[in-house]
């Protein structure tokens, strides 16, 4: 996976050049870093910026190639030439705005207060080991969300509680199977069924029960990828924004795939 | 009577910015500048689809324009990067259910081969299921990038310690 110069005649890597040791130490920190921004959803366009920021800081030259699976990059030492590229994968995380925006923090602190190379590796490993969110508070939260993207489509107050509790359990399901590491189509599916399912009780309540259906998926919707897709197209990184897309759209696929499961079980029902 | 309808759509969008925005783990002092936000642009959109006539797609262009400007200027002040603001924000403004509608249209003009009304009014259902969704998010996205390129460097700035 990590090329060091191959193309030079001597080896390019020996356990006495220190020099080219910390030139090979920084570079893969920097691809680590890199991928571990892309990992938590941040457009391209800021991870290159950010990778070439914290590079300037280390006396370093930085060239990024994004793809959607993985990075490339080039480092090249600016005092003695030294040059190093590496290549690496992008882990498949869940997204964070706040790893993007404590690491976007890191990357100016490194430049502006000329931070030491351990330092700032200090500090990355501090970041990105943070305590997320607690599944349950999210939990709640996109319910309660799901319940006012109801009344925002003209539910009325029992279609929202029917959404409410829906998405409660849909959510609870999507977070159980991911947690379990089950594969990410089949969890978005199953989601899918399970909440539309439950929210296609209110079809025996005289409530507006095509909205509540029709809303009770909603929360599955990856309107991140979507949107950050369109946003790389629109700066330039065509293949990862369309790579960032076609994932979403497949997911959108696997939303109506399990809600039309439900759609089959209560056609019936409903007449 | 139109105040309060506002008001409901903007409180609602709030909660929902809120709840979608806490899935992609933002930092916790950005949850408000993101109800504001989300508020903000889905009022606008609100406004400009019942009271202006507009269709979707370009309400939803003012809407996200509104939400990009405003997380440059919310940004400036929490040290959050735009797009940490701006994503959870426009959330509640992605057409999910032209999306899905899309899908679930592919799927009746499979299952309705043989009748032939049915199977052309759902490929209908396709196409224009697809193109608001797709012009209506891509709207979106250009509405909450436009800013980026007005601001350039002030907005490749907002979480620098000192300025």
């Amino acid at each position: 996976m990590i090329n060091g110069n191959t193309y030079q005649a001597t080896p390019p890597l020996q356990a006495h050049n220190s020099k080219e040791l910390v030139l090979k130490e920084q570079s893969l920190f920097l691809s680590e870093y890199a991928s571990t921004l892309m990992g938590s959803g941040v457009h391209t366009s800021r991870v290159i910026r950010n990778t070439k920021r914290i590079g300037k800081a280390l006396g370093l030259e930085v060239t990024v190639s994004g793809l959607h699976k993985s990075l490339i990059l080039s480092v090249v030492a600016d005092h003695t030439g030294d040059s190093f590229s590496t290549m690496v994968e992008i882990p498949h995380s869940p997204i964070s705005f706040e790893i993007n925006t404590n690491l976007s923090r890191l990357s100016w602190e490194a430049h502006d207060e000329q931070l030491s190379f351990h330092e700032i590796v200090k500090r990355f490993t501090g970041l990105v080991s943070r305590p997320k969110l607690h599944p349950i508070v999210v939990l709640i939260l996109s319910s309660f969300a799901n319940a006012s993207f109801c009344a925002l489509f003209g539910g009325d107050c029992f279609a929202m509680g029917i959404v409410f509790s829906a998405t409660l359990i849909g959510m609870f399901t999507k977070q159980q199977m991911l947690a379990k590491d089950i594969n990410l189509f089949l969890s978005f599916i199953t989601s899918a069924f399970i909440a539309s399912l439950a929210a296609s009780t209110s079809v025996i309540f005289n409530t507006t029960s095509d909205i509540a259906i029709a809303t009770s998926v909603l929360f599955l919707i990856p309107g991140v990828p979507l949107i950050n897709g369109f946003m790389d197209i629109m700066e330039g990184h065509v293949i990862t924004g369309t790579a960032r897309l076609i994932n979403a759209l497949l997911l959108v696929l696997c939303i109506a795939i399990g809600m039309s499961g439900t759609i089959m079980l209560t056609k019936h029902i409903s007449i | 009577m139109i105040f309060t309808d506002i008001l409901y759509d903007a409180g609602f969008a709030a909660i929902a910015g809120i709840g979608f925005g806490a899935i992609s783990d933002p930092p916790l002092k950005a949850f408000k500048g993101i109800a504001i936000l989300a508020a903000f642009g889905h009022a606008t959109r609100f406004c400009f689809m019942n009271y202006a006539g507009q269709d979707i797609a370009s309400a939803s262009l003012m809407g996200a324009l509104i939400i990009g400007l405003g997380s440059f200027l919310i940004g400036r002040k929490l040290q959050c990067p735009m797009t940490v603001l701006s994503i959870p924000a426009l959330l509640p403004m992605v057409p999910g259910i032209y999306f899905y509608n899309t899908i679930l249209s592919l799927i009746m003009f499979l299952r309705s081969a043989g009748d032939t009304p049915q199977h052309m009014a759902h490929m209908q259902d396709i196409g224009s299921n697809f193109m608001f969704a797709f012009t209506t998010t891509f709207n979106l996205a250009i509405g909450a990038t436009l800013p980026h390129f007005i601001f350039k460097t002030k907005a490749f700035t907002l979480t620098r310690n000192k300025r």
